[in-house]
């Protein structure tokens, strides 16, 4: 009995002290000891910071449903004299936003409800999105700019930018992403070479170092067999088969040869191919590589491409150039000459499977190659991969790392998947883009954006939707023939490799234009020179012209400016005194080489648009280097009556 | 003897005579009204046998059973201070008791536990009740009752577990519901309609689980709980 008492008494005192542990804890929490000492580290600083209360600090951000305790710890947030202080006290770099309004959380993750430093940061086993670490950052700017190009984001644009280069879209759902244009497959049988194809299935990169077509680490069998089965598709989209070509270029005469060569080297400089086209590596980037373009594609195919793009390859963006036949001839012969791969590894002979055609339709869908090409009727994936339009929600218990030994996360996940498909499951379907780690950095960045989180209207910053400008009639005609879009901007459509014709009639002048038609010159002297020389029709060119005159021009910009001597010789001296124009512009045979020459002006701007420009030149060019003077309107006329008055050609 | 005398006040003040009607158990028949007329010496046994207060015949599990009710009482009405049972709030609110509600992750823990604990008791409390043929008559009806007991404290555990409104809260209430829907004869269906207030376990079947959980159960238990130590106490037990 004694026994038992003496029992019960120690058992009672251990559990009072188990229940003191409670409210001790509660009294002495993590978060207190990092604001004691903030507290102490603001006395040892010169200025005079004012020191913490202690307790609890939180931002509560009621239409983004968070709450955010992350300011009890992190407590230098905004004090600028914490600049170099340690962790957590450290002064936040340059912010975008402000704290109150959208939190800590919804750009850094992590547990903001949290007051301890493991659960806060979200490395815990009850919490999904850990804190985004530094180089995946910008991923959080995208959840709400969906804009395909973000300013203050440039990982992110990039990010982008890739996913709609290397057509992603093509086989994932991505969200705010279409399928884009790539080859189409009718009549490649008879515009490739065998040999070529096979080596081009194994190893894209091999003939090109910037293909876009990814390794899909084919087999040599799958890789004959789809040869063997593409070798089939001979006629065009149309039906028809390639038109026979002159003789004139197949076998040409050695007395003409010499000849035509010298005529196709030169047309082919004045198409200014490269300005699209690279060869070997030099040139333009928005078409595909031309150095060893003859060891691909068949000479039939090569000449009736040029002759009429569009009929041979549905959709795609060349001009077609008004070449006669013998230039044609010339160009095309020059090609085949000159453009010959002669490193060229001829693949091993294969005696073509009996099946072929049925192995290689399979493995042509095994690949997805329908995901991009189109073929007959084949002209989407077969089988889509992983719905991306959420990816970056996607949680832990989602992700099978596999054996490989990469931290489990997500960024890292996404990352390691982009650089090596194969690094989780060796049978993974993903072909490998050979992406360098900045790439793949980028385009983690672009997909961990593709949230499931409902996040107001008000936060969501999206371009604008914009109507495609398709232009129609004989203009129409002419711009898809000729593939203006495919280098100009016009109405918010097309690539801008080149200017923006939207507002061009109120530029330049109609005549200055149907001139440049016929012979295009770079306005910029330390410029290439790479508008083509179409040899447009000079009904052609009156096409063009009038419907710029109505169509790309704006009011608001249509100004007379009242050009007399004493005006220009006022302007005169503002363009060299006061402005000091002549350090970038050549005039009167003196100045600078970075702005294009001013003293052709008047024959080719309209006065109204100098004048504008001269007042706000980034509002018609975004990022141009021109400056912003803040020029008065009587300075802006006086200078405009300068260079307008300029001799005329 | 002024001890005696202040004593003697209190005995025969108003407020004392209120509460205990009759006088100091000095007479016999003083002593039979004093039973009589206090619930808890009423509850009490007429005898009780030597042998039943031995520890190792009961182990005192049915009343760490009661103990634990109790704890689980009081710190659930605490909880229900800080929780709300809507599905935007539930999970936050269950942040906010772990990371700023002083001794928030105590009481959490103390009544999850006590939770996990008062099934486990309640179902030894059973064995022993078992082994010992404590469940022959007379005493069947209160076996029944110790069953009926038994099954609200599973339902009462079952529905605070989807209070917290994790995945494992969803994930166990759509599978769980999903097993009554098994009942033949569509009766299946009706009663997991009725559970969830609807066919998907959202936001309705969250408020019905709560006011289970926190008031149609627990009431239950209590009348139950009643009638069970009314029996015990009759039929002998501690």
């Amino acid at each position: 009995m004694k026994n038992q008492r003496k029992i019960f008494a120690i058992v009672a005192i251990i559990f009072l002290v188990i229940l003191a542990i409670a409210p001790f804890k509660g009294f002495f929490p993590e978060w207190k000891k990092y604001q004691n000492s903030y507290n102490d580290l603001i006395a040892t600083l010169p200025q005079k910071v004012r020191p913490t209360e202690i307790g609890i600090k939180q931002i509560w951000v009621q239409s983004l449903n968070r709450v955010d305790r992350c300011t009890t710890c992190h407590l230098g947030i905004k004090e600028p004299a914490l600049k170099n202080a340690p962790q957590p006290f450290r002064t936040h770099p340059l912010m975008h936003h402000d704290i109150e309004d959208m939190g800590c959380t919804s750009c850094h993750d992590g547990q903001g409800a949290a007051t301890e430093f493991k659960e806060a940061h979200g490395q815990s086993e009850f919490w999904d999105q850990p804190v985004l670490p530094a180089k995946f950052m910008e991923a959080s700017c995208g959840k709400c700019h969906k804009d395909q190009e973000v300013r203050e984001a440039p990982l992110l644009s990039l990010g982008r930018k890739l996913i709609a280069e290397y057509n992603c879209a093509g086989c994932h759902k991505i969200e705010g992403y279409s399928k884009r244009w790539v080859p189409p497959l009718d009549g490649v049988g008879s515009k490739v070479n065998g040999g070529w194809l096979i080596n081009w299935l194994k190893n894209p990169t091999a003939y090109w170092p910037h293909a876009r077509m990814p390794n899909f680490n084919m087999p040599d069998e799958d890789a004959n067999n789809i040869a063997d089965f593409l070798k089939t598709f001979t006629t065009l989209s149309d039906g028809s088969s390639l038109p026979a070509i002159p003789a004139s270029v197949l076998n040409p005469a050695d007395a003409q040869k010499a000849k035509m060569l010298e005529l196709g080297a030169t047309r082919f400089g004045e198409a200014r191919c490269i300005s699209c086209h690279s060869v070997n590596g030099k040139g333009g980037y928005v078409a595909t590589d031309l150095g060893k373009v003859s060891s691909k594609v068949s000479i039939e195919w090569l000449y009736n491409y040029i002759k009429s793009p569009k009929h041979v390859m549905s959709n795609v963006e060349m001009p077609r150039f008004r070449f006669s036949d013998e230039d044609l001839a010339a160009v095309v012969l020059y090609m085949k000459n000159e453009f010959v791969d002669y490193d060229m590894v001829q693949p091993p002979d294969h005696t073509p499977d009996p099946e072929a055609y049925q192995k290689g339709l399979t493995a042509f869908k095994k690949y997805n190659c329908s995901g991009c090409h189109e073929l007959g009727t084949m002209n989407r994936a077969e089988e889509m991969a992983p719905d991306l339009s959420f990816v970056g929600s996607k949680r832990m218990y989602e992700i099978d790392f596999g054996q490989s030994k990469i931290d489990r996360s997500l960024p890292e996940y996404i990352q390691t998947k982009l650089m090596t498909p194969h690094a989780f499951s060796a049978t993974a379907k993903m072909p490998k883009f050979g992406f360098t780690e900045q790439e793949a950095q980028a385009i983690t960045v672009a997909l961990l954006a593709n949230r499931n989180e409902s996040i107001p209207n008000k936060y969501v910053r999206r371009a604008l939707p914009r109507g495609v400008f398709s232009p129609q009639g004989e203009f129409g005609k002419l711009v898809d023939d000729l593939a203006c879009l495919a280098c100009h901007k016009m109405q918010g459509s097309g690539r801008l490799v080149a200017t923006d014709l939207s507002l061009e009639a109120s530029q330049a002048q109609p005549d200055w234009i149907m001139n440049y038609f016929k012979v295009p010159y770079s306005l910029r002297p330390i410029l290439t020179e790479r508008m083509p020389n179409l040899s447009l029709s000079e009904s052609d060119r009156k096409i063009l012209v009038d419907y710029m005159q109505v169509n790309f021009i704006a009011d608001s910009l249509n100004r007379t400016v009242p050009i007399n001597d004493t005006l220009a010789l006022h302007g005169r001296s503002l363009y060299f005194d006061r402005y000091g124009c002549q350090s970038c512009h050549q005039i009167e045979g003196k100045g600078g080489y970075v702005g294009p020459p001013l003293d052709k002006l008047s024959s080719r701007l309209k006065a109204g648009w100098v004048y504008y420009w001269l007042k706000n030149p980034q509002v018609f060019k975004p990022g141009t280097i021109e400056p912003n003077n803040n020029l008065s309107d009587a300075d802006a006329e006086a200078i405009t009556a300068f260079l307008l008055k300029q001799k005329k050609e | 003897m002024e001890k005696n005398k202040t004593l003697g006040r209190l005995f025969t003040s108003r407020v004392w005579r209120s509460v205990f009607r009759h006088g100091l158990p000095i007479s016999n028949r003083a002593r039979a009204e004093s039973v009589f007329y206090n619930f808890f010496l009423h509850v009490h046994p007429v005898k009780v046998r030597k042998r039943s207060l031995k520890i190792t015949y009961t182990w005192a599990l049915g009343g760490l059973t009661a103990g634990l009710f109790i704890i689980l009482t009081l710190t659930g009405a605490l909880l229900m201070l800080y929780y709300r049972p809507s599905v935007s709030e539930a999970y936050a609110d269950m942040k906010d008791l772990q990371f700023v509600v002083s001794s928030g992750l105590f009481l959490r823990n103390m009544h999850r536990w006590s939770a996990h604990a008062m099934v486990a008791v309640a179902f030894l409390h059973m064995l022993r009740v078992f082994y010992t043929g404590s469940y022959k008559p007379p005493k069947e009806f209160n076996w029944v009752v110790g069953v009926i007991l038994l099954v609200l404290t599973i339902l009462l555990s079952y529905t605070g577990y989807l209070l917290p409104w994790d995945q494992l809260a969803f994930w166990g209430i759509s599978v769980g519901t999903n097993m009554a829907r098994a009942v033949p004869f569509g009766i299946g269906d009706k009663m997991s309609y009725l559970l969830l207030g609807g066919n998907i376990v959202g936001e309705n079947a969250l408020v019905r689980f709560y006011v289970l959980h926190c008031f149609i159960l627990p009431i239950a238990t209590m009348v139950l709980m009643g009638v069970h130590f009314w029996r015990v106490r009759k039929d002998g037990g501690v």
